[in-house]
């Protein structure tokens, strides 16, 4: 049984066809990381995985449950899935450590005293353990996006979901948040990686998706698909990234 | 003319009274109407449209009628088609609930449409009910965003009571009539009036910046 599976999925908005029929199948323990020009539907294909949209047609299931059953179904699928954003989107009106924190008690049902045992682990490990109690318009954007995989991680996903994470960060403030994400790629962590930073991609990724126009182009090994790249397109793709 | 300090003293104790009851019709309006709004505006954000158009026609139509018509139209009309009895301060504080109601609706609905989108997604990324996330992720925000309008809102509703003197409710401004019916000291108790309100409102008005101020986000 595979961690994802896209059968057939489609996905429109009105006419606008975002998504072609992908068959897809990611299994546990891969980095499967997805590029494409913008607008090739790689942030739609994310945020289908853990229903932020939902399929227009087909199906796509994870950890075998379908993105199309039940309401119980769905935020099943979201505990497994974590997700984090460009934007980091964390909660303003509370503290690195509450952020973090918030998952456990209320997606997981933990008391106070655990769920702070488990956003101590986990801000130790992203690096943050000094700022616990800095409020997210007091960290920079780097240190803002290392409390969201954090907060992510917390609610325990078996694969975690990232959306252009480094976009929205300076050059200088990317690497730290790609540490940590290479660190969790090594520890095993089932990873979903939407970006542009293509060295990520040949150095932690272990699958490289190339979509265009909503289609599924190339899917291969990285250093294969960046050392030479099987199309024109993706050729021209290449040179505009770098 | 001579300022009379004395037609104040001997005026102070009923006016007071009269405080009570305007305190009272406006405590018991907001929060009757703080309750109805946010109801109103959950509905008008969240519903389907068997929720949200009467909403809808609620809002509209308390937006499109003067206070004073409606407290008529609770007071004389309402118990004839119903055939009830209203007593004028029931009528008052019913009147202040469904138009403060129709007012908060729309400040609480506008807080609402102003939480980023991106932390309802990740409050639901994270597995929550979407009343979950309303209640533990949105709730906050919004609140602190509707703070300084609602801050009006209160301050409208204090001043709102004065208009039940139509209907023979003994508020503040009611009592200050009939003791100048009699005395017909009217800048003395008109001056007192104005002072008993001022004082009143300038107290909420600071405690509400405190509570602002105490809410703001860092």
């Amino acid at each position: 049984m595979s961690m994802i599976e896209f059968r057939e999925a489609t996905k429109r908005f009105g006419s606008h066809v975002v998504l072609r029929p992908l068959n897809l199948r990611i299994e546990t323990g891969e980095v499967a990381v997805i590029i494409g020009p913008s607008g090739s539907g790689k942030s739609t294909m994310l945020r289908c995985i853990n229903v932020l949209e939902t399929i227009s047609g087909g199906d796509l299931r994870v950890d075998d449950i379908s993105v199309l059953g039940p309401s119980r179904d769905v935020r099943r699928i979201r505990l497994e899935a974590g997700m984090v954003f460009q934007q980091f989107n964390l909660f303003p009106n509370l503290t690195a450590m509450q952020n973090v924190m918030f998952g456990p008690i209320q997606a997981r049902g933990r008391t106070k005293a655990e769920a702070r045992e488990i956003a101590a682990a986990l801000l130790q490990k992203v690096g943050l353990a000094e700022r616990m109690n800095h409020y997210p318009s007091q960290l920079s954007g780097g240190q803002q996006q290392r409390v969201a995989i954090a907060r992510a991680l917390a609610v325990e996903p078996k694969v975690m979901l990232f959306d252009e994470p480094t976009s929205a960060l300076d050059p200088e403030l990317r690497q730290e948040v790609l540490k940590v994400m290479q660190t969790l790629a090594t520890e095993g962590m089932t990873m979903v990686v939407v970006t542009h930073e293509m060295n990520f991609a040949r150095r932690v990724g272990s699958r490289l998706l190339f979509l265009d126009g909503g289609r599924l182009a190339h899917d291969g090994n990285p250093a294969e698909l960046l050392t030479a790249p099987p199309s024109e397109r993706f050729r021209e793709f290449l040179q505009h990234v770098d | 003319m001579s300022f009379d300090w004395s037609a104040i003293t001997a005026a102070l104790p009923e006016l007071l009274q009269g405080l009570d009851v305007t305190i009272l019709i406006a405590t018991a309006g907001l929060i009757g109407g703080t309750v109805l709004g946010v109801l109103t505006a959950v509905g008008l954000n969240y519903g389907n449209w068997l929720v949200v158009a009467p909403a809808q026609a609620y809002v509209a139509l308390i937006r499109g009628t003067p206070i004073v018509v409606q407290v008529m139209f609770i007071y004389f009309a309402l118990p004839i088609m119903l055939g009830i009895r209203l007593s004028a301060t029931s009528a008052a504080i019913i009147t202040l609930i469904v138009n403060s109601g129709a007012y908060t609706a729309e400040i609480v609905r506008g807080a609402l449409d102003g939480v980023p989108v991106g932390l309802k997604e990740a409050g639901l990324a994270m597995g929550l009910s979407f009343r979950r996330v309303l209640a533990y992720v949105i709730a906050p925000i919004a609140f602190r965003r509707a703070l300084p309008a609602m801050g009006n809102q209160v301050v409208a509703v204090v001043k709102d009571t004065s208009i039940f003197l139509v209907i023979g409710v003994g508020e503040l401004t009611r009592r200050g009539q009939e003791i100048m019916s009699e005395n017909f000291r009217a800048v003395e108790i008109w001056t007192a009036v104005a002072l008993i309100y001022l004082v009143v409102i300038s107290l909420l008005a600071y405690s509400l910046r405190v509570v602002e101020r105490k809410a703001r986000l860092p």
